[in-house]
């Protein structure tokens, strides 16, 4: 026991490291935390010569990898742990508009093609308006929307064929889809060292007699290329379902009626329902690629698992067209993060920031799909194209989609966006306004909503501030939730106060709240004088203030800088801070505060107050309980 | 852990101290909650200090530690090297990393999946079983082999046993490389007791179908107790 208090005396009473060579037991292991800590693994041999060199400067040394990608990493972890932004598969991003599958064609000489189409797309043709652009006439077959086609199938004429179809080169399988024509073809060997995880499905790079495909064959509509189309109009009033087909015939809705001739954006999924001359665009870069007519078919190899970063996967499987989107947003987060942490930028930029970084597959989703989530009925509120929450224009336009290692700054995405607040990644994990402030309120002010011992009674009172036993905690996240009511749940879709008001009086009221009205309006808090946003009815200031509002009220909040310093603390002294740790923790908040949010001043205090150099103060004997 | 060394020592220095001084059963002592007030204890120093136990490697830094002294493969190529290749594939020594990183404490942030901070059983046997992968490895690869460069026995093996100063030099590098000091430092004397398991695994069989025999094996064994030693999990 004498020899244990001895112990803990010398490890209480460390001094800083000296000069000498010599280093005690205590100072190696504290060497090994700062390793494991700030290199992301032990120390090698060569580290621990180096530390065993009279001229090592622990300072300086401390003070490299402070500028380096490991401690980045480190720092990403604890809020990755927090906010876990990986979107799991069921979230489904699968928009008609995004999405070309194929079916398998018979032609005239025995041999098969495949031709890709997207579901609903508008075309002239009546026989194939809204379906598969080959009719039962030609191949014998009828499509439904999802699955195989049905019906014996006879092969088709070239002429029918060609008729219907074109061949195009698309992005997913020539770097310079662009051109006049394009020669760059995938190549799997030298494409995992330029483009790693740009890998297409086998089935999407190989024709089903084994040949490598060289272009695909398309619906004509689908590869039209303009940027603006016009909503078409066919004068039909209801939608029919000839016999000759699976998918009835579409009729103009009132949208069509009222609109018909007028331009509409290509780069809307509205476009896909409402416009017969909107297509994929130049090399099909708008739509995903697809290797079966299911709901979500299989395009791109990627890792499961990737917790080392997506250059040094663990494993690589197909993957569904939309796990590519998931897997490049939750990257996007994650370089964020790494980048504001290794830039030293203030910290509150991550959830008030308008920069962001980019790479190719992000650039390509800003630029090519995130409209595909605009607009359903926002169409009756006047809304046909999408008021991006990253502004299409700030994307930088030299990025290809393969470009998965070239991450470019993006100074400012616009003035809707606000750090990882307005990421889709965040948006779709956590898809209810609720949710997003829960977990914000959570990992960043560092407060749990726990509802005090109060009966439920029951109750019709819609307002959860109010109701009672709801109200202990609602009270709070309601007003809070409102920040996000202005980004359509579960999407990134934002809804402008022009098109969508806070309260909306000239379509929608409680006795006209139609499923138009019902798709962004809540009936529970309409009156006979107008109807309110979804989550709006708690804070119309919240709700005009939006994500960014969320962002400054945390920044702000007089719980931000000791939260922070508790996460990364708690972290890295491997234990929750206690009371005992009041002032240390007080110093480090002031710290913070004073460098103007610098993570790296903050975890520079934290390696070298005594606090993380007794933070493993116990002998290996004392861990065992024997020696060894 | 932590509360129950403190309160071990805190007990233990009560009783020492109940054991040298008279007793004084009628005195009534007012309580109050500090130790300096009871009597005997005015002047014997306390500890209040935090007691901190180690913390646990997170699985990203265990597993880049892992690789790094495997010689710094990327996560699939040391799969396939951990495994072998062609007909020689060994999943009886290594599965594949995907298997291994829940148990490892690895969160799962698509499924909500959270860190594991604190060892468990699981985890234990992952540690084990990925490490004698390593060790046997590389044991064939610098030791058997005697391919270059080495990746973990970057020593020069003797023609013999080697003798104890032989085996210190060497084992001391391999102290470094996987806990990060040199053995005389350790607690207690660790070299002898690696040399005695040096010198009983090297003599445990001659069975020429044994993968390693001889000095490799007992080389292994020493990088299994280094590589599974708590201070290597821990820090």
């Amino acid at each position: 026991m004498r020899s244990n208090i001895a112990a803990f005396a010398a490890c209480l009473c460390l001094t800083p490291l000296s000069a000498q060579a010599d280093r005690s037991l205590s100072e190696y292991r504290y060497f090994r935390s700062l390793s494991v800590d700030l290199q992301g693994r032990i120390p090698s041999v060569d580290d621990v010569a180096a530390f065993e060199d009279s001229k090592f400067d622990t300072d300086a040394w401390i003070d490299a990898r402070l500028a380096g990608t490991a401690y980045a990493q480190r720092v990403r972890q604890i809020y990755m742990d927090l906010l876990r932004l990986e979107v799991p598969s069921t979230f489904g991003f699968v928009r008609s508009m995004a999405v070309l599958r194929r079916n398998e064609i018979l032609r005239a000489d025995g041999s098969t093609v495949y031709v890709y189409f997207r579901n609903g797309q508008r075309r002239q043709n009546v026989a194939t308006d809204g379906t598969f652009c080959l009719a039962q006439a030609d191949t014998g077959q009828m499509y439904p929307r999802i699955g195989p086609a049905v019906g014996t199938a006879k092969g088709i004429s070239d002429a029918a064929l060609n008729a219907a179809t074109v061949l195009v080169k698309p992005w997913w399988l020539y770097r310079d889809y662009t051109a006049a024509n394009p020669t760059d073809r995938y190549d799997a060997t030298t494409w995992a060292t330029k483009y790693p995880q740009f890998r297409p499905v086998d089935t999407v790079l190989v024709e089903k007699n084994g040949q490598p495909t060289t272009s695909v064959r398309i619906c004509k509509e689908e590869a039209q290329t303009p940027v603006t189309g016009t909503v078409y109009k066919t004068g039909r009033t209801s939608n029919t379902t000839p016999a000759d087909r699976l998918v009835p015939l579409p009729g103009d809705t009132a949208f069509a009626r009222d609109s018909g001739g007028k331009a509409i954006a290509c780069g809307s999924d509205t476009a896909a329902f409402y416009a017969a001359d909107c297509g994929c665009g130049p090399g099909l870069e708008r739509c995903h690629p697809g290797n079966a007519n299911n709901n979500d078919p299989a395009a791109f190899v990627l890792p499961t698992r990737s917790p080392l970063g997506f250059e040094a996967p663990f494993d690589a499987t197909n993957a569904q067209q939309s796990q590519w989107s998931r897997f490049w947003w939750s990257e996007e987060a994650k370089h964020f993060i790494d980048s504001v942490v290794l830039e030293d930028r203030d910290f509150r930029d991550l959830l008030t920031g308008r920069e962001d970084w980019v790479n190719g597959p992000i650039a390509h989703f800003y630029k090519q799909i995130q409209g595909a989530t605009c607009c359903d009925n926002g169409v009756y509120f006047g809304l046909t194209e999408q008021k991006p929450l990253f502004d299409t224009t700030a994307v930088p336009s030299d990025l290809l989609p393969h470009d998965t290692t070239a991450w470019r700054a993006v100074a400012d995405r616009g003035n809707l966006a606000s750090g990882i607040l307005t990421m889709p990644v965040f948006l779709t994990k956590y898809g209810s306004r609720r949710a997003r402030a829960h977990v914000l309120y959570n990992a960043f002010l560092c407060k749990q909503f726990v509802a005090e011992s109060v009966e439920l009674t029951p109750s019709t009172e819609p307002d959860l501030t109010k109701r009672s036993g709801c109200s202990t905690c609602h009270s709070t996240l309601e007003p809070l939730s409102a920040y996000f009511a202005r980004v359509r749940e579960s999407d990134w879709l934002y809804l402008p106060e022009s098109n969508f008001p806070t309260v909306e009086t000239k379509m929608c009221n409680k006795t006209s709240l139609n499923i138009t009205c019902r798709s962004f309006y809540d009936p529970a808090f309409s009156s006979e004088s107008g109807a309110k946003l979804y989550g709006a009815y708690s804070s119309a200031e919240n709700t005009a203030a939006g994500p960014k509002g969320m962002g400054e009220y945390i920044v702000k909040h007089p719980d931000y800088a000791s939260c922070v310093v508790n996460q990364v603390a708690s972290s890295l002294l491997g234990r929750a801070l206690n009371e005992d740790d009041k002032a240390r923790k007080d110093s480090w908040a002031s710290d913070l505060v004073s460098s103007g949010y610098r993570m790296r001043s903050l975890v520079r205090s934290i390696v070298k107050s005594d606090a993380y150099r007794t933070s493993n103060n116990l002998s290996s004997s004392e861990w065992r309980g024997d020696a060894q | 852990m932590r509360n129950t060394i403190a309160c071990s020592f805190f007990f233990a220095v009560l009783i020492e101290s109940g054991c040298t001084k008279t007793p004084e059963p009628t005195k009534a002592v007012a309580v109050s909650g500090k130790v300096e007030d009871l009597p005997g204890h005015e002047s014997l120093r306390v500890d209040n200090s935090h007691k901190e136990g180690p913390r646990t490697l997170s699985a990203e830094s265990y597993i880049r530690s892992y690789l790094f002294l495997f010689g710094g493969l990327s996560p699939i190529d040391s799969q396939t090297a951990l495994r072998g290749s062609g007909a020689t594939v060994d999943t009886t020594l290594f599965d594949t990393w995907s298997d291994y990183l829940g148990a490892l404490g690895m969160p799962d942030y698509r499924e909500d999946i959270a860190r594991s901070s604190q060892t468990n059983a699981l985890m234990i046997a992952a540690f084990e079983r990925i490490g004698v992968a390593l060790c046997d490895r590389a044991a064939e690869h610098d030791l058997k082999n005697g391919a270059t460069p080495a990746t973990v026995f970057t020593f020069k093996k003797t023609a013999a046993l080697p003798t104890r100063a032989e085996f210190d030099e060497r084992f001391d590098g391999l102290h470094r490389r996987f806990l990060g000091y040199p053995a005389k430092l350790a607690p207690t004397d660790r070299s002898s007791r690696f040399f005695t398991l040096l010198t009983n695994a090297s003599g445990a069989t001659t069975d020429p179908t044994i993968r390693l025999t001889g000095q490799d094996a007992g080389w292994t064994a020493v990088c299994y107790g280094l590589i599974r030693h708590p201070e290597f999990h821990l820090y």
